[in-house]
């Protein structure tokens, strides 16, 4: 890579690590202040599941779009859900989730 | 005996590492991709894990590497680089609370990925004081380490790896939308929340399919915060 390359991959990264350190120590100061300003805006605690259910969505959309992979999706989802709803924890729901999507997509592959 | 005292920072760095193990599944198959297609981009194996180690944010990388292969101005591209990533702005805001304070912070937060973020998000609040520093650290190291190795894998057998296993690339991205959708289904026992929720997935899902992903995360969170301040329920009736 040239040195301009290389400059612009240090002002890409510096850039986006500001992007993460600086508000949130901004935040962390701001609640630590006697003036009064130490409650965090509203609309950054509504902001904040909202990005999370974005993320979601972005990541939905299968890897190769078709119609095997989006059923075996809804059906992933429905499972992730059904064993959420039992155990209310992160790792087992997932588990079951990816399993029964690739039990799908394996199926399909083999059927197909 | 103390809280402190109580919580081994190691043991609390290992939950943390094991929390984020969902996280993997998505993020081996895209730093994989990643080192494909920067190898393919003209870019050595060392200089894809300089650009994955320092810039470490998925989408923008890729979008770095196209654009330098199709000649674009180097300014350009560092101000797309930095425009897709400004929705890290809010991410930092939301987890002040729920940290202590440390002086490492300022290279700590290079972690702070949209899917770190989601799961800090969601798991500090359920967690002690004592243990939320070392927690992050663990979770955010693993996923640092596993996006840098990846793009290693990826720009020396990236080719040979896709080849052999070419389904295992389609399943694993799927531990994503299902370790997301455990994060936010708590939140649809809440008329309110349920409908600003529904609406950011729908949109962002929309937004992606239209070939928009790269401002779906913000746009979509933007459209459910407007839903959540107009529209409201009327309780009243149930309390007549």
């Amino acid at each position: 890579m040239s040195t301009a390359l290389w400059l612009a991959v240090v002002v890409s990264a510096f850039g986006t690590l500001l992007m993460r350190v600086v508000p949130f120590m901004w935040m962390q100061r701001r609640l630590d202040s006697d003036t009064g300003m130490n409650a965090m805006p509203q609309w950054l605690g509504i902001l904040g599941p909202l990005m999370i259910a974005a993320v979601l969505g972005v990541s939905v959309v299968p890897v190769n779009p078709g119609l095997i992979s989006w059923i075996a999706t809804v059906i992933g989802l429905g499972v992730t859900l059904l064993v959420w709803r039992r155990l209310r924890s992160l790792g087992w729901p997932v588990a079951a989730g990816v399993s029964v999507f690739g039990l799908v997509e394996i199926v399909a592959a083999l059927v197909g | 005996m103390s809280q402190l005292a109580r919580y081994s920072p190691v043991l609390s760095a290992l939950q943390g590492v094991r929390e984020a193990i969902p996280l993997l599944g998505g993020y081996i198959p895209v730093s994989l991709s990643f080192g494909l297609i920067a190898t393919q981009a003209g870019f050595s194996t060392w200089e894809a894990v300089v650009i994955s180690t320092l810039i470490y944010a998925g989408a923008s990388q890729f979008l770095f590497v196209g654009m330098v292969a199709a000649g674009s101005p180097l300014w350009l591209v560092v101000a797309m680089t930095m425009l897709i990533n400004v929705r890290h702005v809010v991410y930092g805001p939301n987890l002040a609370a729920l940290l202590p304070r440390s002086r490492h912070w300022p290279w700590l937060m290079h972690g702070l990925t949209d899917q770190v973020f989601a799961l800090a998000l969601t798991r500090l609040p359920q967690l002690p004081d004592a243990k939320r520093f070392s927690w992050f650290v663990g979770a955010s190291l693993l996923a640092w380490g596993a996006w840098i190795i990846g793009t290693a894998v990826g720009a020396t057998a990236g080719e040979a790896f896709t080849a052999r296993w070419p389904l295992l690339g389609e399943i694993m991205p799927f531990a994503l939308p299902a370790l997301f959708l455990t994060m936010v289904a708590p939140r649809f026992t809440d008329k309110r929340w349920a409908m600003a929720m529904g609406l950011t997935i729908l949109a962002a899902l929309g937004l992606t399919l239209v070939g928009w992903s790269n401002v779906a995360i913000p746009l979509a969170a933007a459209c459910g915060a407007l839903c959540f301040y107009t529209v409201r329920f009327d309780n009243r009736r149930r309390d007549s």
